[in-house]
């Protein structure tokens, strides 16, 4: 089966340290990946760049079997299909609702489209009773919700989750958990990273380890 | 000479009796500042969104040139401008000396440095995150430097208070390049200075009490913005 997203021989460096070197994967649609390695190994780079955040040194992107001549399209298509969630996800100032609007009102949809989509999102992942509330007066696991929801509302192809379940408490890593398994089961792929591997209840697919710049695949453990 | 309680009692006439000459004066101290600083501000805005984000050689120098500039003397900018403007200078042509247009320029060359310096401040220290945020959730760079410049609003808020503040009350390059003209050009600070220069302190205690009404409600304002900008966790 083509995968959706091929990357081959991504190399990165930053004041003449390598942090990445000859990175090569496959993401199939609904991929659930374990991305492992100590603190500094290179993880958030290797999402970054992924999102399109970031350019590589070297690499190429192929999307649905289609080599992207350079970086500057493959960015865009990045851009288009991939979201990508900080550790500790950015909320901007202002409600819940108007937090999860933001990337429909980017597509520019119209406002009835944007309300429904939003409420239906909302409703999905439980969280109906936080849309009018300030997204500064949310607890660090209600924001880690709300900013999947967020991304989850775009249909992104492929979701970055960096570190989601650092300092969470025991309910609102179950909540966490729960919404990334869902995404997995609506053959959203998703990568998610931690700095080391833990049990718990995802349906993980693959585990894939960083360290010092070369990834390299391991057997999937359960998270 | 007339005495200090005489002049304050004349001054507060003139302010509550709603003296049309004075009332002129302020009117166009207000207007003259903030349509500089309202031409000022988008670009100072984009400068210092530019000093704050992007990468190019030479980006420190541009910083440390603006920081100095923070300091120039409004007398050497309305020297400078003197010079360009007069009948005899380079742009004499656009025969802009003592009229508005012309104050409007130098408080703008005024105030530029600080909207630059204080918005660069401000959206220097703002999170990266907000950035790399709106573009994964497909806002196009333009959109993204909104929802950066939104996010840094009181910051840059402050900065348009204290860019106001220093131009409404600056005297050097008004004075030199407004020609200080009753009813045209003549502003709070060159007034104040006419009259002081006459001995009738009547009206430059009046105007004098504007400005530190003015200087107390930007405070004000400041401290407000400010107290507002810092409840994020």
């Amino acid at each position: 089966m083509t995968p959706w997203l091929n990357i081959q021989n991504l190399g990165f460096s930053r004041d003449k340290r390598k942090i990445l070197e000859s990175i090569s994967m496959d993401i199939h649609p609904g991929d659930l990946t374990l991305l492992t390695g100590h603190n500094g190994s290179g993880k958030t780079t290797l999402l970054r760049i992924m999102a399109g955040l970031l350019k590589p040194d070297s690499g190429r992107f192929s999307l649905e079997g289609k080599t992207q001549p350079n970086w500057h399209r493959s960015r865009s298509l990045l851009r288009r299909n991939v979201c990508y969630l900080h550790q500790r996800p950015y909320l901007f100032d202002g409600s819940v609702s108007d937090n999860i609007s933001y990337g429909l009102r980017c597509q520019k949809l119209d406002m009835r489209q944007i309300e429904a989509r939003v409420m239906d999102a909302l409703v999905n992942a439980s969280l109906e009773h936080l849309s009018g509330r300030n997204s500064r007066e949310l607890s660090g696991g209600e924001q880690q919700r709300v900013a999947i929801v967020r991304a989850q509302v775009l249909n992104p192809r492929l979701m970055l989750l960096d570190e989601p379940l650092a300092n969470m408490d025991k309910q609102s890593r179950r909540q966490c958990l729960s919404m990334i398994n869902q995404l997995h089961r609506k053959q959203v792929s998703v990568i998610l990273t931690s700095h080391e591997p833990q049990q718990g209840e995802l349906d993980i697919t693959r585990h894939l380890h960083l360290y010092q710049g070369i990834l390299s695949q391991k057997e999937p453990p359960q998270i | 000479m007339e005495p200090l309680s005489e002049a304050s009692y004349r001054a507060l006439y003139l302010l509550v009796s709603g003296d049309s000459a004075l009332w002129a004066i302020i009117w166009i101290s207000f207007s003259v500042s903030l349509r500089a600083v309202l031409f000022a501000a988008p670009f100072a805005l984009l400068t210092a969104f530019a000093l704050a984000y992007l990468k190019f050689p030479g980006r420190r120098l541009v910083i440390a040139l603006f920081n100095t500039a923070l300091s120039i003397p409004a007398v050497v900018v309305g020297l400078t401008l003197y010079l360009l403007l007069s009948r005899a200078g380079p742009l004499g042509d656009w025969r802009l000396l003592f009229t508005q247009d012309a104050m409007i320029i130098g408080q703008f060359v005024l105030c530029f440095p600080i909207l630059v310096a204080m918005g660069h401040s401000a959206l220097q220290a703002s999170d990266r995150r907000i950035w790399e945020t709106a573009l994964t959730l497909g806002a196009d760079p333009w959109r993204a430097m909104l929802t950066v410049v939104h996010e840094a609003r009181f910051g840059l808020i402050a900065a348009l208070v204290a860019g106001f503040g220093r131009i409404i009350a600056e005297v050097g390059s008004s004075m030199m390049v407004g020609g200080n003209i009753l009813n045209v050009t003549r502003n709070i600070p060159t007034a104040i200075a006419l009259e002081t220069s006459r001995g009738s302190f009547a009206q430059g205690i009046a105007l004098g009490v504007v400005l530190l009404l003015l200087a107390l409600t930007l405070n004000l304002t400041l401290t407000g913005i400010q107290g507002r900008g810092d409840i994020r966790p």
